[in-house]
């Protein structure tokens, strides 16, 4: 973790129990696979996907992608136990609220990392903010603990708690980017989101919108988000390269 | 009509729509250029912010201090306010190389913390003693151009009572959050840092400076007009005046950044309607269709204070130009 501005672009959803996406997920070139542990995979499956994830994970590490695992706040600790194995780049903490839980799973992570043989520290961790409170304690919740190396802005959690449904762009939205970026300048982490609009919102996005939400977030700021669905990748890629 | 030493009342409360100073319109100059103070006294800016280079091979701080009391002098002859411009990194020596009689205060450029601002409080607080500066006069303005002074700002604002203003260096701010340096967006990228930076200014009696979004991004010349709303817009977010990019912005920004001729004349008009008003035992009295009442004469009453001060720095100016 020497360099904490790191410029993955595409930070690709896999759900963790769906092995036939896992194995295809490499074909649209993201610069991340984030295997999924919160809402792509069924409550049902959980269980299966987080005992198939150190396989998971090792067998895309072997190809040299980038892996990370979105964990779910409610299921954290049991998700985090079950992700940190060989092969892992980092975990996906959706929702943190305060530095004490951050610290607390890099507390976690530190014991699972000595356990598992994993190189100590080695393990990153990537903040995705989708509360008010998240946002208001951003700047200690990033400094509770030094594997923090990314902060983003969520998405549907964000705006199922700020506020409703927008017909067109969520507006506020705009104003807590300002906030995670200046955060993350700040302390010198990844920023990660893009200007979502209704028609580049994941499954439903077009190629070209999504593309712009991508290429508005570069101009603000931002080097990166999170893709629903693979055909995402390579519009966002195009969208955050640098020119 | 006010007293033009007013331009710098101390007293004025946090959360007065009254801007504490009038400084419509910020120039900075640097100390080697040859026509320093024929272009400050020619500008008509409000103040004059005056920038020194640090020379390689050549002791940089005897340099400074041997011109800088005469480039004070040259960049006041215009009966702007002169400031000098130093960074963070190694402060104490620009400090002790650039505090001089005659300048107002200083602006601080690379602040990230408040305790970046208390450093530069002490060290004046010790040079006001030794060259003979009235104590705790010299104002601590701030340049943000750092991710760290954005999220710091109320701390920062309050951590001396010297501050006096946010200056907004867009273009340094922008590259520091790794946004792109043009206006290439439809929206302005910062809208809500500058409202941020107003509100917190404004919430210790202060104020700040800065220009609407693309002017304060557009690098070429642009005609009047677009200057003259761009700075419409600036004043009706907040600002009260706005470091000028270009000399040709002075003139619209010192017009600009306070009621127009018009408007003072509307306020007398409603001043003295409604104390007829009143005198008639009324609550609220109608003109050209509005109702005006306490509130709405209360503001009509500072604006016109407002307009009053500026008329009066302008009146400053001018003698100082005869």
């Amino acid at each position: 973790m020497t360099d904490n501005i790191s410029n993955r672009r595409s930070w690709m959803i896999v759900p963790a129990h769906d092995a036939d996406a896992s194995a295809r997920c490499a074909d649209s070139k993201p610069d991340v696979v984030v295997l999924d542990l919160e809402y792509t995979v069924p409550p049902r499956a959980k269980v299966a996907a987080r005992e198939g994830l150190a396989a998971a994970i090792r067998k895309l590490a072997d190809g040299q992608i980038a892996v990370f695992v979105r964990i779910d706040r409610e299921t954290r600790w049991a998700d985090a136990r079950a992700a940190i194995t060989r092969g892992i780049k980092g975990i996906i903490f959706a929702g943190p609220d305060s530095p004490e839980e951050v610290a607390e799973l890099g507390d976690l992570i530190t014991a699972m990392e000595r356990e598992r043989g994993v190189e100590p520290g080695e393990t990153e961790l990537v903040l995705m903010m989708e509360s008010a409170k998240g946002f208001w304690n951003l700047a200690a919740i990033a400094q509770a603990s030094p594997r923090v190396t990314a902060l983003g802005v969520g998405r549907i959690d964000l705006t199922m708690r700020l506020g409703p449904v927008p017909q067109d762009e969520f507006r506020l939205y705009r104003f807590l980017m300002t906030r995670a970026l200046v955060v993350a300048r700040m302390l010198r982490k990844q920023p990660l989101g893009a200007l979502w609009r209704p028609d580049s919102r994941g499954g439903v996005a077009a190629r070209d919108s999504t593309a712009k939400a991508a290429r508005e977030a570069r101009l603000m700021g931002f080097t990166g988000c999170v893709c629903a669905t693979p055909e995402q990748v390579a519009p966002v890629n195009e969208g955050f390269a640098q020119v | 009509m006010i007293k033009q030493d007013e331009t710098r009342d101390l007293t004025l409360a946090g959360d007065s729509p009254m801007p504490k100073y009038i400084r419509r319109s910020v120039l900075a100059l640097s100390i080697d250029d040859t026509q320093l103070g024929d272009k400050a006294y020619a500008s008509y800016a409000d103040a004059i912010i005056l920038d020194f280079a640090k020379k390689a091979n050549v002791d940089w701080q005897a340099e400074s201090k041997a011109r800088m009391p005469m480039a004070i002098h040259a960049a006041s002859r215009g009966a702007a306010e002169v400031f000098v411009r130093v960074g963070c990194d190694g402060v104490v020596a620009e400090l002790e190389s650039v505090v001089f009689s005659g300048i107002a205060g200083v602006v601080v450029k690379g602040v990230t913390t408040a305790a970046d601002v208390t450093a530069v409080a002490s060290v004046l607080d010790s040079l006001e003693v030794s060259r003979g500066i009235p104590r705790g006069t010299l104002e601590i303005d701030i340049e943000v151009d750092t991710a760290g002074a954005v999220w710091h700002a109320l701390d920062i604002a309050r951590a001396s009572e010297r501050f006096g203003a946010f200056y907004i260096n867009e273009p340094a701010l922008c590259k520091n959050l790794g946004m792109q340096t043009t206006a290439t967006l439809a929206f302005d990228p910062l809208e809500y840092i500058k409202s941020q930076l107003i509100t917190v200014a404004i919430s210790v009696g202060g104020q700040a400076l800065g220009m609407s979004y693309p002017l304060s991004l557009t690098h070429d010349k642009v005609d009047d007009d677009t200057v003259k709303k761009a700075v419409r817009i600036a004043r009706d977010t907040g600002f009260k005046g706005a470091l000028c990019a270009h000399a040709s912005w002075i003139k619209h920004c010192n017009a600009g950044f306070c009621p127009s001729p018009e408007e003072a004349a509307y306020y007398v008009k409603v001043i003295d309607v409604f104390a007829e008003g009143l005198k008639r035992g009324m609550a609220s009295v109608p003109i050209d269709g509005k109702m005006i009442d306490v509130p709405v004469d209360l503001r009509a009453k500072l604006y016109l204070k407002w307009a009053n001060r500026v008329q009066a720095r302008n009146e400053a100016k001018a003698v100082a130009h005869r």
